[in-house]
């Protein structure tokens, strides 16, 4: 994937000795922009049998120059996995090169998704015009990841079954980035002390996307004329308290909006409430809150590790040094969420 | 050496050929998310440059400052103790870079540990004393950053 010259003729060999019936041939291959942590492309693809079809290449980048480091077989396992739940739906994983023998890294074929992302449909959204319609779409979709029976992740990714224990290993990451840092990092060792002081109500333990943001939702045609959410990028999906894609959600979106939770938040949560059936002791302005300073710490840890990794010579390349600024949205939440003791600013 | 232009105007200026000259020159829509970016860390470089010294020095001192008065509040706070003693063995009065990023790096140790005690002791007062330099340190992340979205993302 680092030379697209080649890929063309890769990729149809990779997929001709896959399919095993037919032979492929790329006709057009494309880098894809708006990836961060990985690199991305599409290929227009044609099979011997007189069909045709478009496909994404999700692979890593070279070594040291990546942004976050995360497991493509764990991705792929996932995937795999996540492929044969009814409640989702998802562009199809096709096929891994998990060696890069083939496609020069390792490298997932997805089914291509003929249509925009959500956050592509929203910047089209005359903010006059509101957003309620996409409002509610975007909860379902939450909800339906997190209505999602964990049995068939059994086996492919860790699965705790202690609420509590699971939310100190959480909070207790806050101290973990810290400490493998290059440098201190105040800001964390002080969320972590808030968060454990101010633990919420539990909840089930549920699928948690990691990454829920409307660049991470592809808006597909369905047969009936109508639209469904397919859901994208799943690499830092986890089993955790589903509250941490309410609170990621809100921060993202607050960085890069529109956010559609602040624009009538009571709304969204109560909506959210009544697709997953969690009570509003759990799912409140107050928690969303903690969660929005506590989800945030999946992300930014990977982009702190990439930080620390070019101060230390390990890293380099343009992401790691734009995405720097993303640390700073998220001392921003922090302390937005960590509400001072009284007597202090509200 | 020549002092002016300032790191600051020379960096500022690259960024301006970056976006009226290379810019204009390119079609690939990755190569123009890409420029996006380095305007962005240009900028970012363009008040690092600028400030940075003086902002680590004065953080620096508030930070000391405060985790000196938790470690006498708090007379059993040890780490609080031993992140006090590495600074004072640490620290350096060099205004060279690296030297201030270690400096303040002690400091931040020194805070870290203190701002655990004052929170572990519900200690009201301290922990607003140290959220406050938390602000103090984030508003000069904030200058930094700038205005800040993520580019080439639809």
């Amino acid at each position: 994937m680092f030379d697209a010259s080649v890929m063309p003729e890769r990729l149809a060999s990779f997929l001709t000795r896959h399919d095993g019936a037919r032979e492929a041939t790329v006709v057009a291959y494309e880098r894809m922009v708006g990836g961060y942590s990985r690199l991305m492309a599409w290929a227009e693809v044609h099979w011997s049998d007189g069909t045709h079809e478009r496909v994404v290449l999700r692979g890593d980048p070279p070594p040291g120059q990546s942004m976050m480091e995360t497991d493509r077989d764990l991705e792929w396992a996932l995937l795999t996995a996540l492929s044969a739940v009814d409640e989702l739906a998802m562009p199809a994983a096709r096929a891994y090169d998990a060696t890069g023998e083939h496609l020069g890294t390792k490298c997932i074929v997805l089914d291509h998704v003929e249509g925009d992302s959500l956050q592509a449909v929203l910047n089209r959204v005359d903010p006059a015009h509101g957003y309620t319609d996409h409002a509610r779409e975007l909860v379902d979709t939450m909800a339906r990841v997190h209505s999602i029976d964990l049995a068939p992740l059994h086996g492919v990714i860790e699965v705790p079954d202690d609420w509590d224990a699971y939310l100190g290993r959480l909070i207790d990451r806050f101290r973990q980035a810290e400490h493998g840092h290059v440098e201190a990092n105040p800001f964390l060792l002080y969320v972590a002390a808030w968060l454990d002081a101010h633990r919420p109500p539990p909840l089930p333990l549920r699928l948690v996307h990691s990454d829920f943001q409307p660049a991470n939702i592809m808006i597909a045609p369905t047969h009936d004329g109508g639209h469904e959410h397919q859901v994208i990028d799943w690499e830092l999906a986890h089993v955790g308290d589903p509250r941490e894609d309410l609170g990621y959600y809100n921060v993202y979106s607050s960085a890069s909006g529109p956010n559609l939770f602040a624009a009538d938040p009571e709304g969204f949560l109560a909506r959210y409430r009544e697709r997953t059936g969690f009570s509003e002791e759990a799912v409140n302005l107050d928690t969303m809150a903690y969660f929005s300073s506590l989800a945030a710490i999946t992300v930014y840890a990977q982009v702190l590790g990439g930080a620390g990794a070019m101060a230390e010579g390990r890293n380099s390349g343009l992401m790691t040094t734009y995405t720097l600024n993303a640390l700073t949205v998220g001392h921003n939440n922090f302390l937005a969420g960590c509400t001072p003791p009284p007597g202090g600013a509200a | 050496m020549l002092s002016r232009p300032t790191t600051e105007q020379i960096i500022l200026d690259c960024r301006h050929e970056l976006l009226t000259t290379i810019d204009a020159a390119v079609d690939d829509p990755t190569v123009k998310v890409a420029i996006q970016m380095m305007e962005n860390v240009l900028r970012n470089c363009a008040a690092r440059a600028a400030h940075e010294i003086a902002w680590m020095r004065d953080e620096t001192a508030a930070m000391v400052a405060f985790a000196t008065d938790v470690a006498a509040a708090h007379p059993a706070s040890t780490a609080v103790d031993a992140a006090l003693a590495a600074y004072e063995a640490g620290r350096s009065e060099s205004l060279h870079l690296d030297d201030v990023c270690a400096t303040y790096d002690l400091a931040g140790r020194a805070m870290g540990a203190a701002l655990e005690v004052v929170m572990a002791a519900g200690d009201d007062a301290r922990h607003l004393t140290g959220r406050a330099i938390l602000e103090e340190r984030l508003a000069h992340e904030n200058e930094i950053m700038g205005e800040w979205a993520f580019v080439g993302r639809a």
